[in-house]
């Protein structure tokens, strides 16, 4: 089940209904069942390896804490399990496709077979939940006794398909407590939810039909148009995922959770390392916690620092999607990373860094940090190194315009409201650099929270693209 | 508790405000259906109880019936309230509207659809275009495909993304109220196929499917029954024939299961009626502009006398 879907609108109400009428106890058996159904839309298949994910990580927590030897062994012998069943499903024909190429270079050939696995919706997350659970027993957290509540945690449905990740110590607390009805987070939930599909469904899903339509025959368009559709990925990108993030934190919201913010406004970033302190904030924090730090993080040599950041980027790219160029898009991500602290530390020697910026160098370094991860976007979205190429040649060279702006599959009206909605996210996102911009929206008087609402709700179903033929469960995120 | 009362009856006002302007903005996008059949908004705004007999069916009647002509020839007033393709369940909760604001003696319907699939691909038009209401919840939970029926029930799903090519002219349009259709649901159609060398057979569907639009039929008989209203169940003339063999089980159906219900085959009549299949048909299956004049001519002087001879 899918958030913009006819069924999560007859779903969620009446998941929000019963929560607030049963009484405490019942309440997180109720979530529980209602996460439970709607991970079952997406077929018993995908929920077998959701419970099977659920049984291991409870008992192997239970594990952990009870034997006082062999705790590190039995934590390697469960992340190997976990990460096991994540590579077979995702990883496996990449590996054997990997055989097949270097076997064919070395001239010998080899039939690797294709195989058709089910990669169940969402696995990636919880599977990096479960994880992440683990290592904490381990490192000391105490393991979830009730099951109901554990078993919650790694499938509330807000988060289950997409994120964020969620981390026991924050959520789970939250199960047990009593949440009363508040209108008022009722409300901010829904706007929230409602702001989530008009990014979505008027920018993400308009900018796809542009992105696509360039992507697909590169050397047609002129270098302009190219270098446009490149950065429209950024924004579609950005939009597409944080209105999946928005919709789960506002549908959390009304029924009182607070799920982890996922984004904070990354394109205001002024370096890259910044950036990925605000974008998908709950997987950066998961490999700083239990990957980056174990491998030593920026405690041993520079050196090893910087191998480490390489590393935990080119897994990072890995964990996106099981091709070369998403590996080529982590590791680019983590040499401009290495590539800022260089040059930080040369103006450091110089004693230069101690001087405040002033607003042009930071516009700068933001419009800098934006055109850097709009290059490495580019791996990300063309699947292919040999395309990824294809796409920059076609930046590089010929003509600056080839066609006309109507080839771009996109009308004058349709891209003017992209242009529209843009700004009005760009005007957005720089307001809620300030906290709290919901709740002083919807402080103000009724007639202009009725404007808000009203032009939102018809902005999204007059302008957005959806109807038939719209594929609902079409979240780049789930692809990973 | 107050305080609550009040949030909830705003929060009731805005949802009321919101499906008023989510329903204007799906009727001003929706686009204005004015040819191919009858449409909801003309015929209602005919004055109630103002018709003497309804015509129902598919294509064939709204291309081959023109209620001006019968009304010459037998002053009967009557209305075509036909879709394309459109199916027997269709039919019966479009009879079920139609009734709401006209009483009409008698109910013609052109059964070729006893023959047609389950869903003639054309639900979105013709379920999508009913007044709001039981009937057309009806009509969409047992006579649409299943996949139509977010858009049947939400217009915008359909046609939001109209937005980026609708005219002002045309919002105007759709936002102003209906007037009567002078046609009255016929939709002449220009142009001239010679079908002098034969038509081919339309091929009977299976069992299975003519048993269920023949038990759509029986409740639109049922149905006519309950208002007092003659049901008339009627083949025309034309070169895309149902085999002589169906049309008779269809009528030995009729027979033993509602015997009421008047049933005339005409589909072998055109040339005593005066049609000339070189001259006045579209296509095998409906009759051109010419065609539908001679035709309803003839209509009209055949229900003059059936009316004679009911009076008598």
């Amino acid at each position: 089940m899918y958030f913009l879907s006819l069924r999560f609108f007859l779903f969620f109400p009446l998941v929000v209904l019963g929560y607030f009428l049963l009484p405490r106890r019942g309440r997180s058996i109720w979530l529980l069942l209602a996460s439970w159904f709607f991970y079952l839309c997406a077929g018993p298949a995908c929920f077998a390896y959701l419970l099977f994910v659920l049984l291991v990580s409870y008992a192997g927590a239970r594990g952990l804490s009870r034997c006082a030897r062999g705790r590190r062994l039995l934590l390697a012998g469960m992340l190997v399990l976990l990460f096991g069943i994540l590579f077979f499903l995702k990883y496996l024909n990449f590996s054997l496709s990997l055989l097949r190429r270097l076997t064919e270079a070395l001239d010998l050939p080899l039939a690797v077979p294709g195989l058709e696995l089910l990669l169940p919706v969402g696995i990636s997350f919880y599977l990096f939940t479960a994880a992440g659970y683990l290592i904490d027993v381990y490192r000391g957290r105490a393991p979830e006794k009730n099951f109901i509540d554990f078993a919650l945690f790694l499938s509330f449905f807000p988060c289950l398909l997409s994120g964020p990740i969620g981390r026991a110590g924050q959520l789970i607390p939250q199960f047990r407590e009593a949440h009363a009805f508040d209108y008022d987070r009722f409300r901010a939930g829904l706007l929230r939810f409602l702001w989530g599909a008009f990014k979505k469904l008027v920018i993400a899903d308009r900018l796809r039909i542009l992105v696509n339509t360039v992507y697909a025959a590169p050397s047609d368009f002129g270098r302009l148009q190219v270098i446009a559709a490149a950065l429209a990925f950024s924004i579609q990108i950005y939009c597409d995922f944080s209105a999946y993030s928005d919709m789960a934190l506002g549908t959390a919201e009304t029924m009182g959770f607070t799920l982890t913010e996922n984004f904070r406004t990354p394109y205001f970033s002024s370096s890259v390392a910044a950036f990925w302190r605000r974008w998908h904030i709950s997987l950066s924090n998961w490999f700083r916690d239990y990957l980056y730090i174990p491998l030593g993080g920026s405690r041993r040599s520079t050196g090893r620092t910087y191998l480490n950041v390489l590393l935990v980027f080119a897994v990072s790219g890995l964990w996106h999607g099981a091709a070369l160029s998403f590996v080529a898009w982590g590791l680019l991500n983590g040499l401009y990373q290495v590539l800022e602290d260089v040059g930080a530390r040369a103006l450091h020697r110089g004693g230069r860094e101690l001087r405040e910026p002033g607003r042009a160098v930071v516009l700068w370094q933001t419009l800098r940090t934006f055109l850097l991860i709009t290059v490495a976007w580019v791996f990300f979205k063309a699947g292919s190194f040999t395309h990824a190429l294809e796409i920059f040649r076609a930046m590089a060279a010929g003509p600056w315009l080839r066609r006309p702006v109507s080839a771009w599959g996109l009308g004058r009206r349709e891209l003017a409201v992209a242009a529209v909605a843009v700004a009005l996210l760009f005007g957005v996102d720089l307001c809620s650099l300030k906290e709290g911009l919901r709740g002083r929206l919807l402080a103000r008087s009724r007639p202009v929270r009725w404007l808000l609402w009203l032009g939102l709700l018809l902005s999204v179903l007059i302008f957005g693209v959806y109807g038939p033929g719209y594929d609902a469960q079409d979240f780049m995120y789930f692809g990973f | 508790m107050r305080k609550i009362h009040r949030e909830l009856l705003w929060a009731c006002a805005f949802v009321l405000t919101a499906a008023l302007l989510l329903g204007l903005a799906a009727r001003a996008l929706r686009p204005v259906r004015s040819s191919y059949g009858a449409t909801w908004a003309a015929y209602l705004a005919e004055p109630k109880d103002s018709l003497d007999y309804l015509y129902l069916g598919s294509s064939y009647a709204y291309c081959d019936v023109d209620p001006a002509c019968v009304y010459a020839e037998s002053g009967l007033s009557g209305y075509v309230m036909a879709g394309p393709g459109q199916t027997l369940s269709q039919t019966y909760w479009y009879l079920r509207e139609a009734l709401k604001t006209q009483t009409p003696r008698l109910v013609l319907l052109e059964a070729t659809a006893l023959h047609f699939e389950k869903y003639e691909a054309y639900s979105q038009i013709n379920v999508g275009y009913m007044p709001a209401g039981l009937n057309k919840l009806g009509a969409i939970f047992t006579a649409a495909e299943p996949e139509l029926r977010l858009g049947l029930l939400f217009d915008l799903y359909f046609y939001h993304s109209r937005w980026s090519e609708v005219t002002l002219g045309e919002v105007l349009r759709a936002l102003r109220g209906a007037e009567p259709d002078p046609l009255r649901g016929f939709t002449p159609v220009t142009g001239t196929a010679d079908v002098s060398a034969g038509g081919q057979d339309r091929a009977p569907q299976s069992d299975a499917v003519y048993q269920e639009n023949l038990a759509d039929l029986l409740r639109i008989a049922g149905l006519c029954a309950e208002s007092d209203i003659s049901l008339a169940v009627v083949f025309h003339p034309t070169y895309s024939q149902l085999p002589p063999a169906t049309r008779q089980a269809v009528q030995a159906d009729l027979q033993e299961k509602a015997p009421e219900v008047a049933f005339y085959d005409w589909s072998e009549d055109g040339k005593r009626m005066g049609l000339d299949p070189a001259r006045h048909y579209y296509d095998p299956g409906h009759l051109n502009r010419d065609g539908a004049e001679v035709f309803s001519h003839w209509l009209g002087s055949f229900l003059t006398a059936q009316a004679g001879d009911a009076a008598a």
